[in-house]
This record gives C-alpha cells, sequence and structure tokens, in this order.
C-alpha cells in the first residue's frame, strides 16, 4: 500500500463538508425508504435537516478564533481560508438554513409542495454560500456560487405548473447563467493579467496586471452585483421572488444575497486592494442606485412579496455602501457583516409572517390581505410591525444599528454623498415600511392565520434578536468587528 | 543513402518503409508532409476497400448460418466478386433527393458518416510500429470521434425530412448516446491497467491479454460496442417490422452505399479496437519482436498478420451474433443499459482502481493479471447473486397479485 | 507561418458558425453551426497542443450537449414549418451593446501588447515546455486529485453536479396526482 497521507486539516472544511454530506446522506437513505414508509419520511426530513445544520453549527462556532487554511498548494497558499471573517458569515448561513426550515414545514405542507428532496437541495445550497465565505481561490469562488445557485434555481420553480414559479425559475436561471459567465470571463482575464486564481497570487500579481487586471476585476462586480442585486443588475429580482414559493424567497433573499457578498468582500478585500480606489467609486455609484431605485420603486407595489423583493434591492444597496467605504475605514467591513447580520433576522421574521398570512401558493400576499391583521392575530401583527421598524431602520431595532454602523463606516470614509443618499432614500422606505403597519393596524379584514408553533417561535426569536441588536448592539458589532480583522490581516500579510 | 529497389522491398515486408523513405529523402521540409499524407491516403483505402471483403464475408456466414450457401454466382463458385458487383449497381443508381429535404443536412450527412468512420482508424496499431499516429489520448480520440458520428446520423434523420428516418434517428442517438456510457467505463479500466491511453501503450502492456486479466469489463466493452455500431441484437434504430429501414430510408445509390460503408467500417473497426484492447493487439506470444540473423525484423509481419486474425475472428463473432439472436425492445435495451451495464461497470472500476493501488510495486504481471481477474469475476458473479435474488422478489411477487386476483375472480364467481 | 494560416482559418470558421448560430432563421442549422463552431474550438486547442483538451470538446460539447440542444428544439417545436427569426425587437442596443464591450476588450489587450508572446517586448512569455505538454494528461489526472492541487474544487464540482442532477430529474418527473 502506498497511499499518501493527505495533509489536509479536515476539521477546517468540516462545516460546509457537514452540510453537503449531510445532504447526500439523506438523499441515500432515502433510497431505501419503502413506499409504505414514505409518510413517515416526509415527517421527519426537515428534523434530520435541522440536525446536519446543528452538527455543522457546533463545528463552525468551535472554529471561531482559528485562522488558517487547508488544502494548501504547492505554491503555499491555501485553498480555503478558515478565518473569523468566514467563520461569521457561516453562522448566518446556518441560521438561515435552519430558520427557512422552520418556517417552511407548515407552509409546504399546507400548499402540497413538501418533497424531501426540498431540504436536501436546500443544505447543498448552504454548503455552497459557506464555501462562498471561505474560498481563496477564483475557481472555488465560481463552484461555489453554482453550487449555491443551482439548487436555488430549482427551487424557486418548486410550485411548478404553476405559471409564476415557472416564470421565476426560469428566469433566475437563465439571468444566473448569464451573471456566471460574467464571473467566469471576469476570473479569465484576471488569470490572464496575473497567472494564477489564487486570491493571495491575484494580488501579488496585480501590480504589473494593468488594465487587464482591472476589466477582470469590473466583471467579477458585474457578476456578485447580478448576485446581490444591485441596480442595475436587479431586473430579475423581484418576479423571482414574487414567483418563487415564500420559504424559497426568504431563502434566498438571505442566503444568496449574504452569499454574493460574502465573495464580493473576500475578492475585493483581500486580492484587490490595491485597486481599491478604483472599485470603491464604483460601488459608491451602484450603492446610490441600488439605494434610489431599489426604495422608490418598492413604494408602488401592491404585492408584499414583491415590496420584500425591492426592499432587498434596497438594502444591498446600504451593504454595499459599507463595502465601498471598507478601503478607506477600518470598520466598513465590520459594518457590513452586522449589516448582513441583523438584516438575516429582521427579513426572516418578515417572511415569517408572509408566509403565515400565505393561504395557498401565491395567494393572500397582497398588501390588502394584512388588513386587520392586529385583530385577528395581534402577535403576528405586532412583530411584523417591529421588523417593518427594523426594516426601516428606527431605533432600537437592529436595523437601526446596522444603519448606523454603515452610515458611520461612510463618513470616516469621506463618502458623504453617499451617507446623504443612504439617510434621504431610509426616509422614502418609510412611506412603504410603515404602510403595511398602517394596513394591519387601521383598516379592516378578515382572512385565515396559520401560525403554527414552529413559525411563532421562529418570528418570536427573530424579534428577540433584532431588540437585542437593538438595544446593545456594541457587543455584537465588537465580533463582527473581530471577524473582519482577521480578514483584513490577511490582506496585510498577503 | 540512395535508392536501392531490393532494400525498399524488404522495408516493404519489414512495414518500414516510412523510416527508409525517410532515410533516403534526408531531412527537408517536404518530406514529413509527403509521408504524412501517404500515411492518410493508405490508412483511408484500406478502410473502403477492405468493406469489400467484409460483406462479402458477412453474406457469406449468414448464410451459412440460415442453411443456405450465399453468393455463389459472380466471381466463381464463392461468388468472390458479389461485393464488386454490387457497388457497380449502387453507383449507377439514381441518387434522389426527397421533396422538402433540408439540402445541407440531407447531403453531408453521408459524407461526414463515412469521414468519422474512416478517422477513427489514425490511433490503430497494426503492427509493431504500424500507427496512424500514437496519440496520448488515443482512446479517448476514439470515443470523442465516435460521439460525433451520432450528430451525423441526426443530420440523416432530419434532413431526410420522413417520419421513419426521424423516428430512427431519435432511436439511434438515444441507444448511441446510452451505451456510450458502459463503453467509456469499461474501456477506463484497461487505461487504468496500462497507465495510458495511447492505444500503442495499451498494447505493450498486455503481457497478459486484458479479455483474460478482467473479462466482464470486455464482455461489456463488447455489448456496448454492438449497441454503438447499432447492429443486432441493438437494431432498434433500422428495425424493418416497425420504422422500415430508419435514418437512411430516403437515401438512394451511391448516399446509402455510403451508409452502409460507414456501417461495415465502424464494425470491422470496433472489432479492431476489441482486439486491441482487450486481446492483445498485434502481439503474439513474442512472435512479433523476433528478428533474424541479419537484423531483418520478420516480427512486424508477423504481428500484422496476428492482428488481423484475431481482428477478423471478432468480426465473425459479431455476424454469429447477428445471425443468432433476435432484436431487443427499446424498453429493455435502456433497462439493460442504465440499470445493469453502467452500474457494474462503475463498480469493476472502483474495484480495478483499488486493487491495483492496493497491490505492491514490483509484482509481476502474471500474479497482477490474476488478483484482477479474482476480483473482477468476484464482482460480476455478486451482480448476477443480486439480479437473481431481485428477480426472485419480483416473480413471487407477481405471482401473489395473480393468484389474489384468481381468489377475486373465483369469489365474484 | 503555416501555423499561424491554419489558426487564422480555424478562428475564422469558428467566427462565422458562431455568426450563423445567432443569424439563421431555422433552429435546427443554427444548432449544427453551434457544433461546427465548437469543433473549430476543440481545432484551436489542437493546434495549443491540448489534445486532451480538444477531446473533451468533441466529446463533451459536439457528443453530448449539441445533441441535447437539437432534441431539446426537436421535441418542443414545430421547425418543420416555422421560421423564426432570432432577433428580438432590440438588435440594434444588442449590437451597440456588444460592440462597446468588443472594443473595451480589444483596447485593453492592445494596451496589453508589451506582453504578447510574440511581441519583442521584455514581457514576452517564454515558449511552453514541451516535457510538461506531453504529460499533461497524466499531470491533469494528479492535480484532479492531489490534495495541494485540485482535489476541493473537484469535489465541489462533483455536489454541484449531483445537485444538479438532482434538481433537473426532480423538475422533469412528472407529478403525481395528489401534489398537483
Amino acid at each position: 500500500m502506498e497511499f499518501q497521507v493527505p495533509t489536509i486539516n479536515i476539521l477546517l472544511i468540516a462545516p460546509a463538508a457537514i452540510v453537503a454530506g449531510w445532504g447526500v446522506l439523506l438523499m441515500l437513505i432515502e433510497l431505501f425508504i419503502s413506499d409504505e414508509a414514505q409518510e413517515q419520511w416526509r415527517q421527519i426530513v426537515p428534523g434530520l435537516a435541522l440536525v446536519g445544520l446543528a452538527l455543522a453549527f457546533i463545528q463552525t462556532v468551535g472554529l471561531w478564533g482559528y485562522d488558517g487554511g487547508t488544502f494548501i498548494l504547492a505554491d503555499g497558499h491555501p485553498m480555503i481560508v478558515v478565518d473569523n471573517f468566514a467563520t461569521f458569515l457561516n453562522i448566518i448561513f446556518l441560521l438561515t438554513g435552519a430558520l427557512t426550515i422552520f418556517i417552511s414545514v407548515d407552509f409546504l405542507r399546507r400548499t402540497g409542495l413538501e418533497r424531501p428532496e426540498f431540504y436536501m437541495l436546500m443544505l447543498f445550497s448552504i454548503s455552497g454560500m459557506m464555501l462562498m465565505g471561505m474560498a481563496n481561490d477564483l475557481i472555488l469562488v465560481f463552484l461555489a456560487l453554482e453550487l449555491l445557485s443551482i439548487p436555488l434555481y430549482i427551487m424557486s420553480g418548486l410550485a411548478w405548473p404553476r405559471t409564476d414559479s415557472e416564470e421565476s425559475a426560469m428566469k433566475y436561471f437563465l439571468l444566473g447563467a448569464f451573471s456566471s459567465g460574467f464571473l467566469v470571463y471576469g476570473i479569465a482575464l484576471t488569470y490572464g493579467a496575473t497567472g494564477t486564481t489564487q486570491l493571495p497570487g491575484v494580488m501579488a500579481g496585480i501590480a504589473n496586471g494593468g488594465s487587464l487586471a482591472l476589466a477582470g476585476a469590473a466583471l467579477l462586480l458585474v457578476g456578485f452585483a447580478f448576485k446581490v442585486a444591485a441596480v442595475p443588475f436587479h431586473m430579475w429580482t423581484p418576479d423571482v421572488y414574487q414567483g418563487a414559493p415564500t420559504a424559497v424567497t426568504a431563502f434566498m433573499s438571505v442566503g444568496a444575497k449574504v452569499g454574493g457578498f460574502a465573495a464580493m468582500l473576500r475578492i475585493l478585500i483581500i486580492a484587490l486592494p490595491g485597486l481599491g480606489d478604483v472599485w470603491a467609486p464604483a460601488l459608491a455609484v451602484l450603492s446610490a442606485l441600488t439605494l434610489i431605485v431599489g426604495n422608490v420603486v418598492a413604494l408602488v407595489q401592491p404585492n408584499i412579496k414583491r415590496m420584500l423583493a425591492y426592499s432587498s434591492i434596497a438594502h444591498a444597496g446600504y451593504i454595499l455602501i459599507a463595502v465601498a467605504s471598507a478601503p478607506a475605514s477600518p470598520d466598513g467591513v465590520s459594518a457590513a457583516l452586522f449589516y448582513m447580520f441583523a438584516y438575516l433576522f429582521s427579513n426572516m421574521g418578515a417572511f415569517a409572517v408572509v408566509i403565515a398570512i400565505e393561504r395557498k401558493t401565491n395567494e393572500g400576499v397582497m398588501l390588502d390581505d394584512y388588513k386587520g391583521l392586529a385583530k385577528r392575530h395581534l402577535g403576528l401583527a405586532l412583530a411584523m410591525a417591529f421588523f417593518m421598524l427594523s426594516l426601516t431602520g428606527v431605533p432600537p431595532t437592529g436595523g437601526f444599528s446596522g444603519k448606523f454602523f454603515v452610515f458611520k463606516a461612510a463618513i470616516e470614509a469621506n463618502l458623504i454623498w453617499l451617507t446623504i443618499v443612504g439617510v434621504i432614500t431610509s426616509a422614502i422606505s418609510g412611506y412603504y415600511y410603515l404602510r403595511v403597519v398602517y394596513t394591519m393596524f387601521m383598516q379592516d379584514g378578515d382572512g385565515e392565520v396559520a401560525a403554527p408553533e414552529a413559525l411563532k417561535w421562529t418570528v418570536g426569536f427573530a424579534v428577540l434578536v433584532t431588540a437585542v441588536l437593538g438595544f446593545i448592539p456594541g457587543p455584537w458589532f465588537d465580533i463582527a468587528r473581530q471577524a473582519a480583522l482577521q480578514g483584513m490581516q490577511m490582506v496585510a500579510g498577503g | 543513402m540512395s535508392f536501392s529497389f531490393l532494400e525498399f522491398l524488404k522495408s516493404l515486408v519489414e512495414l518500414t518503409t516510412g523510416t527508409y523513405l525517410r532515410q533516403v529523402w534526408g531531412a527537408k521540409p517536404w518530406v514529413d508532409p509527403t509521408l504524412d499524407a501517404i500515411g492518410v491516403i493508405l490508412v483511408a483505402t484500406f478502410g473502403l476497400l477492405i468493406v469489400l471483403v467484409l460483406i462479402w464475408l458477412e453474406r457469406k456466414v449468414i448464410a451459412r448460418f440460415q442453411d443456405r450457401i450465399g453468393p455463389n454466382r459472380v466471381g466463381g463458385k464463392y461468388g468472390l466478386l458479389q461485393p464488386v458487383a454490387d457497388a457497380l449497381k449502387l453507383l449507377t443508381k439514381e441518387i434522389i433527393t426527397p421533396s422538402g429535404a433540408d439540402k445541407w443536412a440531407y447531403n453531408l450527412a453521408p459524407f461526414l458518416i463515412v469521414i468519422t468512420a474512416l478517422m477513427m482508424w489514425a490511433v490503430m496499431p497494426f503492427a509493431p510500429g504500424v500507427v496512424g499516429v500514437d496519440l496520448n489520448v488515443g482512446l479517448f480520440y476514439v470515443l470523442a470521434i465516435s460521439s460525433v458520428s451520432v450528430v451525423t446520423v441526426l443530420l440523416a434523420g432530419w434532413g431526410s425530412n420522413n417520419k421513419y428516418a426521424l423516428l430512427g434517428a431519435f432511436r439511434a442517438v438515444a441507444q448511441m448516446v446510452s451505451y456510450e456510457v458502459p463503453m467509456i467505463l469499461s474501456l477506463l479500466i484497461p487505461i487504468i491497467l496500462a497507465r495510458s491511453m495511447s492505444s500503442v501503450d495499451i498494447v505493450k502492456a498486455q503481457t497478459v491479454p486484458f479479455a483474460i486479466v478482467v473479462p466482464i469489463s470486455a464482455l461489456i466493452f463488447f455489448i456496448s460496442s454492438l449497441a454503438e455500431m447499432g447492429r443486432t441484437p441493438f437494431d432498434l434504430l433500422e428495425a424493418e417490422s416497425e420504422i422500415v429501414a430508419g435514418f437512411h430510408i430516403e437515401y438512394s445509390g451511391m448516399k446509402f452505399a455510403m451508409f452502409m460503408l460507414a456501417e461495415y467500417i465502424s464494425a470491422l473497426f470496433m472489432s479492431g479496437l476489441f482486439t486491441t484492447v482487450f486481446l492483445g493487439g498485434y502481439r503474439f506470444f513474442g512472435l512479433e519482436m523476433i528478428k533474424t540473423a541479419s537484423g531483418f525484423a520478420l516480427g512486424n509481419l508477423i504481428g500484422l498478420i496476428a492482428f488481423f486474425v484475431k481482428m477478423f475472428v471478432v468480426f465473425v463473432v459479431l455476424v454469429w451474433i447477428r445471425g443468432t439472436l433476435p432484436r431487443f425492445r427499446i424498453d429493455q435495451m435502456m433497462d439493460f443499459n442504465w440499470k445493469f451495464l453502467v452500474p457494474l461497470s462503475l463498480a469493476l472500476i472502483l474495484v480495478a482502481a483499488l486493487v491495483d493501488k492496493a497491490l505492491p510495486v514490483g509484482v509481476n504481471d502474471w500474479t497482477r493479471a490474476g488478483v484482477h481477474l479474482v476480483s473482477n469475476v468476484v464482482v460480476g458473479a455478486v451482480t448476477l447473486e443480486i439480479l437473481r435474488r431481485n428477480g426472485r422478489k419480483q416473480r413471487t411477487a407477481h405471482e401473489e397479485v395473480r393468484e389474489n386476483a384468481d381468489i377475486e375472480t373465483a369469489a365474484a364467481h | 507561418m503555416i501555423e499561424q494560416i491554419i489558426f487564422i482559418v480555424i478562428s475564422l470558421f469558428t467566427l462565422m458558425m458562431g455568426w450563423i448560430v445567432v443569424s439563421n432563421n431555422n433552429l435546427f442549422h443554427a444548432a449544427l453551426a453551434l457544433m461546427a463552431s465548437f469543433l473549430g474550438v476543440a481545432g484551436l486547442y489542437v493546434m495549443l497542443d491540448a489534445g486532451f483538451l480538444a477531446m473533451a470538446q468533441l466529446l463533451v460539447y459536439i457528443g453530448a450537449i449539441s445533441i441535447l440542444i437539437i432534441f431539446a428544439i426537436m421535441l418542443t417545436r414545430r421547425m418543420m414549418q416555422t421560421e423564426e427569426s432570432p432577433f428580438n425587437s432590440q438588435p440594434g442596443l444588442a449590437g451597440i451593446t456588444a460592440v462597446s464591450v468588443f472594443a473595451v476588450i480589444a483596447f485593453i489587450f492592445w494596451q496589453m501588447r508589451e506582453f504578447w508572446p510574440l511581441g519583442a517586448g521584455e514581457g514576452a512569455m517564454p515558449p511552453a515546455d514541451k516535457s510538461i505538454i506531453l504529460g499533461s494528461v497524466a499531470k491533469l489526472g494528479e492535480y484532479f486529485v492531489s490534495p495541494d492541487a485540485f482535489v476541493l474544487p473537484f469535489e465541489v464540482a462533483s455536489v454541484m453536479l449531483l445537485a444538479a442532477l438532482i434538481g433537473s430529474i426532480w423538475v422533469a418527473w412528472p407529478k403525481t396526482e395528489d401534489e398537483s
């Protein structure tokens, strides 16, 4: 026997590997489930998927504070990096997955969409997101992005043969493939300019890359802007969010967006800081456009899912402010991380309430269906109001803290005009968020509300975290700062 | 070096004429392209002409299977010139282009199919040192080209503007694409054993012919190459009783002849490939390496003869199968591929790779072959046993259902 | 010199076929032209001494993907009868975009001319090592499975393909009564 002992630290890749492997395992088990046992199997699959996420969560939390990489290539650079930045993001992804499972079990059963594969595909997607944050190589970034996206394409078509769901899947798939093309071309040009796909190597090679590297960076940016739905690459978002089953929308509004930002931050901050004075203004303009378009168009949306889609575009704009200020401000990255963490809970909570109101697939998602929710189910109405306030950025909520840190970073980076745009658009956003609150409390209406225990607990948990983030943001921001610092150290260390 | 006719003849027998001419002509820029061109022409002509022999052989053998005599008028008692007469007949027939045909597709298909069939011969090692081009991705090249030939079938089927042709093409493509999978998978095992994709290296590695080392893989390859060629029992693509003649129904005259040509060329090529990959190619107990005392490499000629004998034996087996077996049903054909051949080949690859890795480095060839043989046969036997159990289960379930039905009908009465 | 001529011929062929793909009214012919274009790309790979890649291109793109495309066309359209224009209502805009993207990239490559292998500049790349090219198949195989090379992307790709496979089956599977 002459097997080489692989020089891999399995523990580092474990968080992503557990999630992906758990998905494969569930799929294998399903092969041996007899027809009679299918019903019980459907009952326990969500629980089993949660167990997998929990295992990965334990491993991820255990890696907090670790700084290093594995799959070290011949030239000494690791293929994946595990630092607090990656760990922080992994926690966000795992929480997203867990919350999605909690809100989707009853919803899928109610709408007749329940298939065990849903949870397995979601596990695959989560593993792709986690790899996005850890990847230290452009090839891996691309593959992780595809691993993230492909299950999402399928999941958004979950409710076929409903045409809106099919339309959603088709649009998402075509535009996703289109944006992947940009990304790959960007990677190719970057490789051409620097002769490597390794992020540290790219950074080292950027000096003599010149305009080719710039073009590569621009195309990479476009690719990620598609994924995070930044204007003018946001066209797909409203239709996809509206057509996809709401549980899937919730999942991708957080997961895919944060995944895109994870890789974007990693690449821009680590590999391309040398080009910072070039991409930061570009991002600032992108962010201003995103803020304006997202918030203004959201004003006239009667469909709550569509409204949340535009709101998610707008929030991408706020995160982009933080990213744009990252080269000049020490707190840029940590503000982005904190914002995403706060956004996760506000947004997931809001979607949980939408799911509770939604009777069948994509029925009961209009603003009118929220009339009189306060009388029908006061708890949910209060929670929804709280999430809306948080999304607007009213203190004391997580959303407010997030926006505060983002604007602070922008001012530090001397992006005053961008801050002003951000504040004004926040004020505009108040109109459509608070209109939901107004509709719930001030108007009369009736209709069924399906709020099973799991969903209630999820909403409660989201309210709790959002409130905590609003009242005492300090310690949480310190954690985000620790996460960001390590990412920045990588820059210094090369 | 000046040209001497005697030396030239000697080099012909040695099969080293290329090297000889290169020596004579010296290193001039036109020498290599000329020799390459000659080589291409030789191989292509060989491929085209050997078909005459193949047609005669197939008709004769099939006739014997069916208790007939076969061709016996043209060209003496054995009908040796029958294929020539057939070819002349086809040449003089009118070439019809059906109305509504897609001119480009319809006219391109016959040429492309012959071209792809001939291109595959480029990597066939006929004898030691006699090979069109020794690519380091030889077998991969063969697979790539044969997958291109699928396209030509589609071209023909669609271009003819005929529903039977289109149906035939669909069937052909479905079949060829499906059976490509087990074919590639079973070819991987010789590649693992020889540690090379070059056809020459694979022949060199066969101290023990791979048909003995990994008989089950050889069998899978043989079966899937049958399907790949669309020969009985996989000739659904031209099942006369169902879709008349398949994708080439509308072709007549020489264009029809091109399809037959391509079919025979690739049939012989598959026999040759089987010979090369599993039967040791031109190897014949070391005789192919002998040289006379004066340094005359007689072995090359022996190798050539050995290769041809093996190849034609395999070809006759193809004919034998055609004369014996009935046609598959289309669902059986697909099930057989995806539910039996593909999983089995995957298991075989896994086992072969693990066994090969686990064997110590300097082990002798025969021991290696023995271990592989045992593992190969064990995998095959286990598969068969699983199938048998499964079949029994299904049969009993079926019988139970039938019995219950009988009881119910009885009760109803 | 001869090599350059061959290169130019193959490139022109590839581009021409690409043009036919987007401009031809007949979808079937467009698909065939796509195949021819792939063939041209394979030819370029051969010229770059990347034999394995060329064969993979033939096997995967012509032997599988194009066939799939043709099947999809045949199963979803009545192309025997209809000939639709491949252009939508905005060919002008699309043309401007494409040309400007091309211009930008061409400009960038022009700026990079000192790095061109054929250029006389100091940055000219050294000729590739033949031995690396000859052993490239084995190297490729090793790189795919070595922990200090690309085993992780390789595995991630396999999970991704698994997800895609399952997803496509899931989407294509006929829905049973109780689920519709």
